[in-house]
């Protein structure tokens, strides 16, 4: 009786991993839903807004000037951060606010993007700690979920002066 | 004949698919086999030395100073560092070098490493790219396998004088 039960365990967390791993993999490698929260992209993604981010233009490497990003936060491992690409390797973008008088210019580095928020009043991104390596880029948000009145493919960028 | 052939094929293709995700699934939780190349760890590891990597770590943020780490590059995200852990966030390192008159030194911000190889002469590092994010990490080399004159527990740093 026992070992009836001991071999039900067995075979029970053993489809357990199984099943496991299988999901793991197809949220690694094909998409995964996301709850964003904060303001910095408003008014595109605002608070408890669900997206499903997808893996795929990222591992191939097809993240393009525009898309929105969602990021291994480089202040923090655990956390992620939900921006919008203005920049890719060797482009020029603007450092200086649009209220500034002198406009100040950089170059993201090779391997590097740079992401800004929507809400450029309220967003803390590359503007503050500089341009972010592309390897922390964890996948392309293309759909947003919910709220169902918002459901669909994203809006463009509202600062379309930044992307040069 | 056909409908036999079609459902072995299926049953082949699911059980690649499902033995493929546990494979990835031990990979990216347990560990994994590198071999490395370049001289910027010379003497601790030479090039195409194999080391095994175990990823426990890295997920559980106990990554500390004097440990080899594997990372993905902050230039090429298809490529991976070797280095030692010199800092952590928060700690003093020193940017100058041995033979400099003057020390500088800088801290590591947050959620940042201080990387440098153990062959200072002929290795890019931190020195040359500033600090890397912790996110950028993959696991921590401890066991070397290949050659096997070599194989077992890898050597501490032997540029103690780094770590301060």
């Amino acid at each position: 009786m026992f070992r009836g039960f001991f071999v039900k365990t067995i075979s029970f967390v053993g489809y357990t991993v199984q099943y496991g791993c299988i999901a793991h993999c197809a949220f690694e490698y094909i998409g995964e839903f996301v709850s964003c929260s904060g303001p910095s992209m408003e008014p595109t993604i605002t608070n408890h807004d669900v997206v499903f981010s997808k893996r795929v233009s990222r591992h191939l490497c097809r993240i393009q000037k525009g898309h929105i990003v969602i990021a291994k936060s480089p202040f923090d491992p655990k956390m992620n951060i939900c921006k919008r690409v203005m920049g890719l390797e060797g482009d020029k973008v603007c450092t200086s606010g649009p209220s500034d008088v002198f406009k100040t210019h950089t170059y993201v580095p090779r391997g590097h993007v740079w992401l800004e928020g929507d809400n450029l009043r309220n967003s803390t991104d590359s503007r503050s700690y500089g341009p972010i390596p592309y390897a922390l880029i964890r996948g392309r948000v293309c759909l947003k979920m919910w709220p169902p009145h918002s459901f669909g493919v994203l809006a463009e960028s509202p600062n379309d002066g930044r992307i040069l």
